[in-house]
C-alpha cells in the first residue's frame, strides 16, 4: 500500500516485476512447450503444420497478389513482407487471447501476468523461425536469392521485433480484458494495417504520392521493420535511418505496452 | 503469541453491477456518463486470522462471498479496502486441475503444476517420484489427462499441492477427494500438515465433514460475517439457520 508515485517508484517496481519474471522462466519454457505439444498431439499433421502453415499463408497472398491482381510479382519481397508482417499482427490476438483464454488459472494463482503473453510470444517466435527456413525453400530455387552475410542483422531484428510483439501483446490484453470488443475490431485493424505496409505492393509506388502522403506512410512500424529484414534475410541495401527508426519504434511499443500491462494486473481478474 | 499465518482485516470488495456482464465500450461510457455507481458489495467488512496449526472452514450459502474471500486469500483478487497479509508459502487448490493441460501427459502435467505455483524446475525434477507414487496414478501417469477419470484427476492435482511443502494451503470442496482409500490418505496428508504447524482454509457445503476435521469456522452471510469460532458450534448454528430458511420458505410457498 505505498502511495509513492515517484518516477523511482516506477522504475524499482518495474524492474522487481521483471526479476520475478526471469526467476518463473522455466515456467514460461514449459508453458510454451506445452501449448506445442498440445496443439501437434490434436492435428493429424502434428509437426507439418510448422512449415504448411507459413507456406498456405505465402501461397493463398501471392495467389492473389502476384497472379490474380498482380501488384506485387516479386514473391521475395511479398513473402519477406508476409511473414514479418504475420509475426507481429498474430501478436495482438495472441496476446488477449493468452490472458482471455487462461481465466481459470489467473482467478486461482498469483504469479506475474505478464508470463502468459510471453509464452505465446515464445511460441509464435518458433513458429517464424520455421517460415523463414519456408521463405528460403521458395526463394532460392524461384526468385534466386541465397542468403548472404547480412543474414546476420537478423540477430538485431529479431531481439528488436519480439520487444515490439510483446509491447503489441501485453497492450492488447490489457484493452481487451476490460473491453472484449477490442477481440472482434482486431481483424479489421489487421487487414488496414497490411494493406498500408509495403508488402502487396511494391514501394516505388509510394513515389507517386504527395510528400506529405508519404511520410505520413512512413510513420507506418511495419515500414522499417520490413526494411531492416529485406536486408537481412534478402541482401536489400540497408538505410541506416531505417535500422533506428526500427529500434525507436520497437522499444518504445515493448516499453508503452509493458506498463500498461504491469499497472493493470491487479484488476484484470475482475473482468475474467 | 506466535503470529498467524493470515490476517484478513476489515476487506472489501466491490464489483460493478451486472458481474454477469462484462463491461463494453458502449456500457462504461454509458455508465460514465451517468456516473451511475451502484455496486454489488460482494464483502463487506471481513476480517479474521487464521493461527498456525489450524484448520479454519468456511461456511454459508451460495453467493455469500466465498470464492471472492478465497480469491483475496490467494491475492489473486486485490480488495477494494483493508488487507490480506500472509506468512508463509501458500498453495492453493481452489478448482480442480488449474494449470493442467488435459492434452499432456500426467507426467508433463506434474512440472506444469509445480512450475505454475512457483517452483523451479530442479525442485519439480526432485518431487517427481514422490508426486508419482501419492497420486497411486502408476503407468496412467504417462497417459493424456483428457483421458483420467475425476478420481484420478483430483488426485493427481492434490498429489502436486501437497508437496508444493505448503505452509498455508487454501482449499475448495476438493476434500472428498478420489475413493475410500485417498480420502483416508488425503486426510492424514493434511493433518501432518497441521502438525508441522501450517494452516489450512477449508471451504465447503459438506458441512459436518467441515465441522470434524476443522478447529474453528466462520460463516459467511451476504458478504458478511455472522459468527466466528469453535467449528462445531458455528457449523451448527449455520445449520439451524438454514433449515430455518426452508421452513419458512415451504410455508410462504404453501400460502
Amino acid at each position: 500500500m505505498t502511495t509513492a508515485t515517484s518516477p523511482t517508484y516506477y522504475v524499482r517496481r518495474f524492474s522487481e516485476y521483471m526479476s520475478e519474471l526471469w526467476r518463473r522462466k522455466d515456467f514460461v519454457w514449459f508453458l510454451a512447450r506445452g501449448n506445442i505439444k498440445a496443439r501437434n498431439a490434436s492435428t493429424v499433421l502434428g509437426l507439418a503444420w510448422w512449415v504448411l502453415n507459413p507456406l498456405l499463408l505465402g501461397m493463398v497472398y501471392f495467389f492473389i497478389f502476384g497472379l490474380i491482381f498482380p501488384t506485387q510479382r516479386d514473391i521475395a519481397y511479398l513473402l519477406s513482407g508476409i511473414f514479418v508482417f504475420h509475426f507481429s499482427a498474430q501478436s495482438m490476438s495472441g496476446g488477449a487471447n493468452s490472458i482471455i483464454g487462461n481465466s481459470k488459472l489467473l482467478v486461482n494463482i498469483r504469479f506475474p501476468r505478464l508470463i502468459l503473453p510471453i509464452a505465446f510470444l515464445l511460441e509464435s517466435t518458433f513458429g517464424f523461425l520455421a517460415s523463414l527456413v519456408v521463405l528460403y525453400l521458395i526463394v532460392i530455387p524461384f526468385a534466386d536469392v541465397v542468403p548472404g552475410p547480412e543474414i546476420v542483422l537478423l540477430l538485431v531484428a529479431l531481439p528488436l521485433q519480439i520487444v515490439f510483439n510483446l509491447g503489441l501483446a501485453a497492450a492488447t490484453a490489457r484493452l481487451a480484458v476490460p473491453f472484449r470488443d477490442i477481440t472482434n475490431f482486431i481483424p479489421y485493424l489487421t487487414r488496414v494495417w497490411l494493406y498500408m505496409s509495403p508488402i502487396i505492393w511494391p514501394l516505388a509506388m509510394l513515389e507517386g504520392v504527395s510528400e506529405t502522403a508519404q511520410s505520413l506512410f512512413r510513420l507506418n512500424p511495419m515500414f522499417p521493420i520490413i526494411a531492416v529484414y529485406r536486408s537481412a534475410l534478402l541482401g536489400y541495401p540497408l538505410a541506416q535511418a531505417d535500422l533506428v527508426a526500427m529500434a525507436a519504434w520497437c522499444v518504445a511499443v515493448g516499453i508503452l505496452g509493458v506498463s500498461m500491462f504491469i499497472k493493470y494486473e491487479g484488476k484484470m481478474v475482475r473482468y475474467l | 503469541m506466535s503470529q498467524p499465518s493470515v490476517k484478513v482485516e476489515n476487506v472489501w470488495v466491490r464489483f460493478r453491477p451486472y458481474i454477469d456482464r462484462r463491461p463494453t465500450l458502449r456500457r462504461s461510457l454509458a455508465t460514465f456518463r451517468h456516473k451511475e455507481t451502484q455496486l454489488v458489495e460482494a464483502l463487506k467488512g471481513v476480517s479474521f486470522d487464521v493461527q498456525k496449526g489450524e484448520a479454519f472452514g468456511v461456511v454459508g450459502q451460495n453467493g455469500a462471498g466465498k470464492s471472492t474471500l478465497l480469491r483475496v486469500m490467494a491475492r489473486t483478487l486485490r480488495p477494494d479496502e483493508g488487507r490480506v497479509v500472509v506468512r508463509g508459502r501458500m498453495s492453493t487448490l481452489l478448482q480442480l486441475g488449474v494449470g493442467f493441460n488435459a492434452q499432456l501427459s500426467g507426467s508433463r502435467n506434474i512440472y506444469l503444476g509445480g512450475l505454475v505455483a512457483g517452483l523451479t524446475k530442479e525442485q519439480v525434477d526432485e518431487r517427481y517420484d514422490e508426486i508419482v507414487e501419492y497420486s497411486e496414478l502408476g503407468e496412467a501417469i504417462y497417459r493424456p489427462m483428457k483421458t483420467y477419470s475425476s478420481g484420478m484427476f483430483s488426485r493427481l492435482a492434490f498429489a502436486v499441492a501437497m508437496h508444493l511443502d505448503p505452509e498455508i494451503l487454501l482449499l475448495d470442496e476438493v476434500l472428498a477427494v478420489g475413493d475410500e482409500g485417498f480420502k483416508q490418505k488425503s486426510k492424514a496428508t493434511m493433518h501432518e500438515l497441521l502438525g508441522r504447524s501450517g494452516s489450512i482454509v477449508y471451504v465447503s457445503h459438506a458441512v459436518k465433514q467441515l465441522a470434524d476435521f476443522c478447529d474453528r469456522a466462520m460463516w459467511l452471510k451476504d458478504g458478511e460475517v455472522v459468527a466466528i469460532g469453535e467449528a462445531g458450534a458455528v457449523v451448527d448454528e449455520y445449520r439451524a439457520f438454514v433449515q430455518h430458511r426452508r421452513k419458512e420458505l415451504r410455508a410462504q410457498g404453501l400460502a
